[in-house]
């Protein structure tokens, strides 16, 4: 079994960090320097909202129609700056007449879903309450 | 963007697998048995419902 180890507390650093792996998926750990977490986070989250707005998937605004268009939002939002950038990404807006429409919606809302994720890991690690074993980067 | 639907879940499967891993896992032998075993799960599943809706769209 690996050995494992707590982080020291530093509740500025994890709030910190917490903010910044939102609006930048990755930027988290790499203020606690999880070098490996935040490669891979950010290449996973960024391929998933990028290739769900190519599909012109649906983004959700904040003038939510009914509850599922709200949870959508707060699916949405969790993407940070690709959601707020949603727009310059892609211009031509959504299409969800098509089934690919369908899947970017899908896999842009996963995006963000994973992004608060790896947001809500990086408090635990910053607050000290997550462990780690000594091969996590 | 034109991907297939076959395309789309693979790169799904992938990000989602290895996501999943580095949130779950310590250490880097674990987690890439993880991230196959997840990413293998939501392919054979997939493919797999897609066959038993199959006689029902027809």
């Amino acid at each position: 079994m690996a050995e494992t180890r707590k982080n020291p507390i530093n509740p500025a650093l994890a709030l910190a960090a917490a903010v910044a792996g939102w609006l930048v998926p990755g930027l988290g750990h790499v203020l606690l320097r999880k070098w490996d977490k935040a490669v891979v986070y950010f290449l996973a989250v960024a391929t998933l909202a990028l290739v769900g707005l190519w599909m012109r998937g649906n983004v959700f605004s904040s003038n939510a129609a009914d509850a599922f268009d709200m949870l959508g939002f707060l699916a949405d939002i969790g993407n940070g700056i690709f959601y707020f950038l949603s727009g310059t990404i892609n211009p031509a807006g959504a299409d969800v007449s098509k089934a690919a429409g369908d899947y970017g919606t899908r896999m842009f809302a996963t995006a963000g879903v994973l992004n608060l994720l790896c947001v809500l890991e990086a408090l635990q690690i910053g607050f000290g309450s997550k462990e780690e074993g000594h091969a996590a980067g | 963007m034109i991907l297939n639907h076959f395309q789309t879940m693979v790169i799904f499967a992938l990000a989602v697998s290895l996501v999943f891993a580095f949130l779950s896992k310590n250490t880097m032998t674990e987690r890439v048995r993880y991230a196959v075993w997840a990413f293998l799960a939501f392919l054979v599943v997939a493919i797999g419902i897609g066959w038993l809706m199959y006689p029902f769209s027809h």
